[in-house]
């Protein structure tokens, strides 16, 4: 492969130096950062000297493939990690040297990792009883699963940017401006802040902040977890610092100096999980502690109108943020040939879809692969994704989502298996609903139609029993025998009586045990509908991993003569605070489909394609924040001065920062063109005039008067 | 090939692939998970294996410095009770063995017919004479025969990965076979480990057969993948309904009759599985 003269000048650097390379997206960084990788394994340095740093694992990528390829002369792994990743083994390794001075009340036993599930459901614990007996949040009308995970996110946020989580409240106070009524607001917000602490160092839980807290507090000053890292790692290579937090690069900066070498890859105008933590600022501020600073200016991946049109976009921006310090460049009519509009004005949304569909036809038709065109909105709603997946389908287009279509407890299989656990645990009062019961009977029952499951649940379900709930197929009439048919009476039946024994039979009594037999002996068997269903068995083995994951992490802390974990399970999946995930949080791209994601999503992705369609782009979500009541990813970031009000300036400025990151950033990740998918009146019948709109307007118009 | 481009051969793979290449098939060619239980009691099973990778926790605290009288107070506190007994016996033998450069929870890897092995040690140790010395803990409660655990996949591709490996380890030199040595440490019979020595005639016939059978997986199509002919094994694998080859799990009294084993406990607890929380 050809090097381009910046990647060539960074693989003559010497191997025991730190290099700081930075660059915009686009201009082959990370490509330099694994031929720096290969570099260092010819030089004979052993793989698992080398650590890769990461702000999501799947950015290593990249770097795990090149480690496959050399795998001929490589005798180890390199280590791939995040500041996450990092903590919890430290704090695993490290546990008996930190526990009781951390102020776990019990030292002696192993700490419980929290996933983001099962922090959400000890969140929801600590605060539910003081929502409902002692009035918190009582002016705010949100959905109570938002408020756990606002509160999780203030605790993640003060440990990532580095102060003390009893200092939430307060800070977010006295940024506000306005009502009293968000400074009550606040203080819950501290309080439980509170009480959620304490509850998890009475129970050794971390979540992801106390771990985080605990590696940087407890185990990254002590010389044993220190010496360990140290002279485990001597080489460093840190790609996308830039979506990294302040104290991941805290952690870097300190560890620089111990590094035989180390070569640190940031993108200029990124930062896109700023919402998140990332901080641009103090990442780029890790160049003045290497040896070694290169700039990467050439974009190898826009042509010369998306060039343009970035041209365009970043001048109207730049002029609305004012920056006049800025040289501000006119676009030049090439610009126009990156923008792909529509010809008529489109009044409603679903016309905005179909001429999407047509254009992608008509590219893939062109003989653009379908890999190299994605679709792209702000946050991709269920709405639109559907709309475009059965345009795309109706036009033979594969096509892929950034997500499966529905999350673990919406999906049938799963649906099946919790109607009939709650069936075979009458005791727990939460009997199915008949609606809910019969398709799981049609789920489960091969050859057992819908109509004939409503029919069939009629005739036999009694939820008011204190029993069994199911009455045999004989004590049906003769006549409806008939028309479910025999077969499925047996079938029925079998499944009837394994509910009836199972439940009570010995290691039933969890519920993950339960799910595995119910799955294994009846649902999984000839003449079930689970029989052969590759798919739907990797469906259930996720609901069975977070039930047993819930059953280690909850069953052990909460125990209690009252407590039922599995009744406890299905009232938290009904309360949509757990099995709330979907099933796989990010898939690799298809080679041969259209991609649909949001656009932070195929950000972060780092995948530059041909065509990029832009939807929605009235919708202001392009640039504003969420709404998110209880917390503030400006507030709480590192540079917010104490004193200082967040106001309406701020606001817009915000707006304006997001709205230049993403449009530059996507731009950046696009060869030739960008098709604009606009509406009059968007999915909710509402006007569409959003910042967006009116930026590539001006730049379009700008273009023309330098044409002419 | 239908395996994976970026596929690894693992003791754990090439076992199953040896115990039924059809279960192979399913778990790492179609990635398919089936959730049903290994043995009927599955609670016991599963207290058993997480033990054994607490177990496994404590030793590797241990070999990191960690003061024995701060593991010692987790272990006493441990909720299955023949950790601490595992503890002690291993206290009361092993330190005196463990002389030489340490690598603790060590991966290693080496190339065999064109494909990638990988190998991860409890316990490697390098004496200055450039001895290689691999330990290997188990928790298991019967110790297999010698004979046995010479037979086993992991015995065989431990060694031979490490030998490949050597030079990172020796400062570039190649070790001979006979500076190899492998321990299986039974937490159950403490005060002797089950020692492999090992020869270039081993190397040779291990290599062999691990090249056969790395080049039988890679060059196989779906139809070779066939079931095993051992119906006995089908009681303790979790596919029997989709094979339709059982509806119940098989006792734990059988399973340890058989002589099964877990997969590795400590990969129970691996890392890289557990899903990470971003931020």
């Amino acid at each position: 492969m050809l090097l381009t003269d910046e990647q060539g000048l960074l693989l003559t650097q010497p191997i025991d130096t730190k290099i700081f390379v930075q660059g915009k997206a686009g201009s082959g960084k990370t490509t330099a950062g694994v031929h720096w990788l290969q570099k260092l394994l010819k030089a004979g340095v052993p793989p698992h000297q080398i650590l890769v740093f990461t702000p999501q694992r799947t950015l290593a990528q990249p770097y795990l493939d090149c480690m496959h390829d050399e795998g001929a002369f490589a005798h180890s792994l390199i280590t791939t990690m995040t500041l996450g990743g990092l903590a919890r083994r430290m704090v695993d390794l490290f546990w008996p040297l930190i526990s009781e001075e951390a102020g776990f009340a019990h030292p002696n036993q192993p700490p419980h990792f929290l996933t983001l599930e099962s922090g959400q459901y000890y969140m929801a614990h600590v605060v539910r009883p003081l929502i409902e007996n002692e009035g918190y949040f009582e002016s705010l009308a949100i959905h109570r699963n938002r408020i756990y995970a606002q509160i999780l996110d203030n605790l993640n946020k003060a440990a990532i940017v580095g102060f003390p989580y009893e200092e939430i409240g307060p800070r977010l106070k006295s940024a506000w401006i306005g009502g009293i009524e968000q400074f009550n607001i606040y203080d819950d917000v501290q309080r439980c802040a509170d009480h959620f602490r304490q509850f998890c160092l009475a129970h050794n839980l971390l979540d992801f902040s106390l771990q985080v807290e605990v590696f940087l507090q407890r185990l990254w000053p002590l010389r044993l977890c220190r010496e360990h890292l140290v002279q485990s790692y001597r080489h460093l290579i840190a790609d996308n610092i830039e979506e990294d937090t302040p104290v991941t690069h805290d952690v870097l900066r300190d560890w620089l100096s111990e590094f035989e070498s180390a070569l640190l890859i940031a993108d200029e105008e990124a930062g896109f999980r700023s919402f998140l933590g990332a901080d641009v600022i103090s990442a780029f501020s890790l160049g003045s502690a290497c040896e070694t600073r290169l700039w990467f200016k050439q974009n190898l991946v826009n042509e010369t109108a998306i060039a343009q049109l970035k041209t365009g976009i970043q001048s109207v921006i730049s002029q609305l943020q004012s920056r006049s310090e800025e040289e501000i460049e006119s676009p030049t009519p090439a610009l126009r040939e990156a923008l792909g509009l529509p010809g008529e004005h489109i009044k409603l949304f679903p016309s905005m879809v179909k001429w999407v569909t047509q254009n992608v036809a008509e590219l893939i038709e062109s003989g653009v692969p379908p890999a190299e065109i994605v679709l792209l909105a702000p946050y991709m709603p269920d709405v639109l994704r559907f709309a475009l997946g059965d345009g795309l389908d109706a036009l033979g287009i594969p096509h892929q989502s950034h997500r499966p279509s529905r999350a673990l407890r919406d999906e049938p299989a799963t649906q099946t298996l919790l109607s009939l656990a709650s069936i075979a645990y009458p005791g727990w009062s939460m009997p199915a609903q008949p609606v809910n019961l019969a398709l799981a009977l049609m789920q489960a029952i091969e050859g057992l139609d819908l109509v004939r499951a409503q029919l069939l649940v009629n005739l036999v379900f009694e939820p008011g029993n204190d029993g069994i709930l199911l009455k045999p197929f004989e004590a049906i009439p003769n006549a409806f025998k008939d028309r479910i048919t025999y077969r499925v009476g047996e079938r029925y039946d079998r499944l009837r009586q394994w509910l009836l024994e199972a439940a009570g039979a010995e290691g039933s009594q969890n519920l993950d045990f339960f799910l595995s037999r119910l799955f294994g002996e009846v649902l999984s068997q000839p003449g079930f509908g689970f029989h052969d269903d590759l798919e739907r068995a990797n469906t259930v083995s996720t609901l069975i991993e977070s039930v047993q994951k819930f059953r280690w992490t909850v069953g052990q802390q909460l125990p209690g003569e009252d407590f039922n974990l599995g009744k406890e399970y299905l009232r938290m999946v009904q309360d949509g605070v757990i099995a709330a995930q979907y099933l796989r949080t990010w898939e690799e791209r298809s080679p041969d489909a259209v991609f649909m994601a949001p656009a932070y999503t195929f950000l972060i992705s780092n995948q530059p394609v041909d065509v990029q369609f832009w939807l929605d782009i009235g919708s202001p979500s392009w640039y504003q924040r969420l709404d998110q009541p209880l917390t503030h990813p400006y507030v709480l970031s590192r540079h917010w001065t104490t004193g200082d009000v967040w106001d309406a300036d701020n606001e817009l400025a915000a707006a304006h920062e997001t709205l230049r990151r993403l449009s530059i950033g996507l731009l950046n990740r696009c060869r030739k063109k960008v098709y604009i998918g606009m509406s009059a009146l968007d999915v909710r019948g509402y006007e569409n005039r959003g910042l967006l709109i009116r930026i590539i307007n001006e730049a379009w118009r700008r273009s023309l008067k330098e044409g002419a | 090939m239908i395996l994976p481009n970026d596929f690894v051969f693992t003791q754990a793979n090439l076992q199953n692939y040896v115990d039924c290449p059809y279960r192979f098939y399913l778990r790492y060619v179609l990635r398919t998970r089936w959730p049903a239980l290994v043995v009927d009691q599955a609670l016991d099973f599963e207290q058993r294996g997480q033990a054994g990778g607490r177990f496994h926790r404590l030793v590797q605290q241990y070999l990191m410095g960690v003061p024995a009288e701060r593991i010692e107070a987790l272990a006493e506190e441990d909720p299955w009770p023949e950790l601490r007994t595992w503890w002690a016996g291993f206290m009361a033998h092993v330190p005196p063995w463990l002389v030489g450069q340490r690598w603790v929870e060590m991966s290693l890897t080496a190339t065999l017919a064109g494909q990638r092995l990988l190998a991860k040690y409890d316990l490697l140790l390098v004496d200055e004479q450039g001895n290689l010395t691999l330990f290997d803990w188990k928790t298991s409660e019967k110790p297999l025969s010698k004979v046995r655990l010479l037979e086993r996949i992991q015995t065989r591709l431990y060694r031979l990965v490490l030998l490949q490996a050597s030079p990172m380890l020796l400062n570039h030199q190649q070790a001979a076979p006979e500076q190899i040595s492998m321990h299986y440490w039974y937490a159950t019979h403490p005060q002797t480990p089950i020692s492999l020595i090992y020869s270039q005639v081993d190397y040779d016939r291990d290599r062999e057969y691990l090249a056969h059978l790395v080049e039988t997986v890679t060059n196989a199509e779906v139809e070779d993948f066939l079931r095993t002919a051992d119906l006995g094994r089908c009681r303790f694998c979790v596919y029997r309904s989709h094979c339709e080859r059982g509806v119940e799990a098989g006792s734990l009294e059988e399973f340890d009759r058989l002589e099964l084993e877990l997969d590795d406990p400590d990969q129970l607890i691996d890392f890289d599985d557990l899903p990470e929380i971003e931020f």
